[in-house]
């Protein structure tokens, strides 16, 4: 399933609106904020369609998975966004996990636990809030979401540390980009452990947002509790920024409307399809990508330099101390 | 004390699901105590009209059974000490209530065991919480992330 769906529920009491572009949504945040009511007007209006007297406005269909039967029912829908409340405890299961990958349907996760077993991005994961000032003017409640997590750099940093999660590419890049250490965390699970274990006085961890989301509660939460000096930068992928730096020639549209590429049937996330489409538009060039180890063309002066411009000023190394 | 079991829980007394439990095993008397009446007040913004009729601001006169996840399951902690919880229903909204009620039954000389799969915020006042899973007490935010984190409870 590719594509980005505008969704709109409402009955004469409650209005909702979401966006939907990537296969996995998580929704959470304070309880009352309406969660389980969207729920149950989705699944209501399935039952008793505009008998319900329930509005759902969505170029898809929208349906609601619960605990019954859910693996038989799951692998029955096709093309559909599915909405799954935190009552369900299936979310968690590896055979969930497995179901989800190569499905062609986009799905909407109530749920405040982490889904250790699914990589989605840091950028989908929502909480719900009222427009009060509708209320007052139309009686009637308008929900909308909002990112929970904000993921841009707002804080000046030069690092003495660089934690990456992982040892690829983009590791070795970013020891080249930066004038002081760069470790990898060995996954993303372990980037907690090693902001925690580092007595560095500046850290500028850098993650696949993409398919952070799991970890990113446990580890913002522990730097607002610390008091480390650590910024988050949070793009898609490493891939990503190779692709937006202008190494090679990419269409605007699948850095801008991913969405309508990254099709859920072949990617359980856009760091995978961000990494297999620069594979693919790479082959048998001198820019050849491999994953695990950055080629002699992305170590250049100038491929560097194009990396560096597409960081936030931010945390922007200067130029003439990156190697 | 407030004891808080992190990550998964298995255990006969465990309620997964505390928004179904409640809505079969509320008694009416429940609805009608000052505690729970300020927590409705507090979580969903609704005046308790008797055991069986909320007056939401958004959704009108609802039944009992419509009350969020978050205030059923903290009526529960109050009322219904024979259960653990699955505190994951409440978001960060509920966490000084749960202080609350776990401070009230302490004056009873009892605990309020829970169990909670996210960090949720207790603020930044000092607490005393119990990580059940490791029988260490924290005492203030860092600590209690630090020690659930560290010990890879999550």
């Amino acid at each position: 399933m590719i594509g980005k769906y505008e969704i709109e529920i409402y009955n004469n009491r409650v209005h909702y609106f979401l966006t939907v572009r990537r296969n996995i949504t998580i929704l959470q945040g304070n309880s009352a904020t309406g969660k389980t009511e969207l729920i149950r007007l989705i699944g209501e209006y399935e039952q008793n369609g505009v008998s319900s007297g329930i509005t759902v406005k969505c170029d898809v269909r929208c349906t609601v998975l619960t605990s019954v039967d859910w693996e038989l029912r799951l692998g029955a829908l096709k093309g559909s966004i599915v909405f799954i409340d935190e009552t369900a405890a299936f979310i968690k299961s590896k055979r969930f996990a497995e179901m989800v990958r190569g499905a062609d349907n986009y799905f909407v996760i109530v749920t405040r636990d982490d889904l250790n077993q699914l990589p989605y991005s840091v950028e989908e994961i929502y909480g719900l809030r009222t427009d009060i000032s509708k209320y007052k003017r139309f009686r009637k409640v308008y929900n909308e979401i909002y990112k929970l997590y904000n993921t841009g750099v707002n804080t000046q940093l030069k690092p003495d540390l660089v934690l990456t999660e992982d040892s690829n590419s983009g590791n070795q890049c970013f020891a080249q980009i930066y004038n002081c250490p760069c470790e990898p965390a060995g996954g993303k699970s372990q980037v907690y452990n090693k902001i925690r274990r580092s007595e560095n006085s500046s850290i500028l961890v850098i993650i696949d947002g993409a398919a952070f989301g799991s970890e990113m509660g446990k580890v913002s939460r522990y730097l607002l509790q610390s008091n480390k000096n650590c910024v988050l930068y949070a793009p898609e992928s490493f891939e990503y920024l190779i692709l937006k730096s202008g190494i090679i020639s990419v269409p605007d549209e699948v850095l801008q409307e991913t969405f309508m590429f990254a099709d859920s049937c072949r990617y359980l996330s856009w760091e995978e399809f961000y990494t297999s489409y620069l594979i693919e538009s790479t082959a048998g060039t001198i820019y050849k990508y491999n994953k695990s180890q950055l080629g002699e063309a992305y170590r250049t002066t100038g491929t560097i330099r194009k990396i560096i411009n597409v960081l936030p000023e931010q945390i922007r190394p200067d130029p003439e101390s990156a190697g | 004390m407030l004891k808080i079991h992190y990550g998964e829980l298995v255990s006969e007394k465990y309620i997964f699901n505390p928004d179904a439990f409640f809505n079969n095993t509320y008694e009416d008397d429940w609805i009608v105590d000052p505690l729970s009446i300020q927590m409705i007040k507090d979580i969903d913004g609704s005046e308790v009209v008797g055991p069986r009729a909320i007056d939401s601001p958004f959704l009108g006169l609802i039944p009992t059974e419509r009350l969020s996840g978050g205030v059923k399951t903290l009526i529960l902690m109050n009322k219904d000490q024979e259960h653990i919880f699955n505190a994951s229903a409440c978001g960060d909204n509920c966490a000084k209530w749960i202080l609350h009620i776990a401070r009230e039954l302490q004056n009873r000389r009892k605990d309020l065991l829970i169990r909670l799969g996210y960090l949720m915020d207790f603020g930044t006042e000092p607490f005393e919480i119990e990580v059940e899973n490791l029988g260490i007490i924290v005492h203030n935010g860092k600590e209690l992330v630090e020690t659930v984190l560290d010990n890879r409870l999550l």
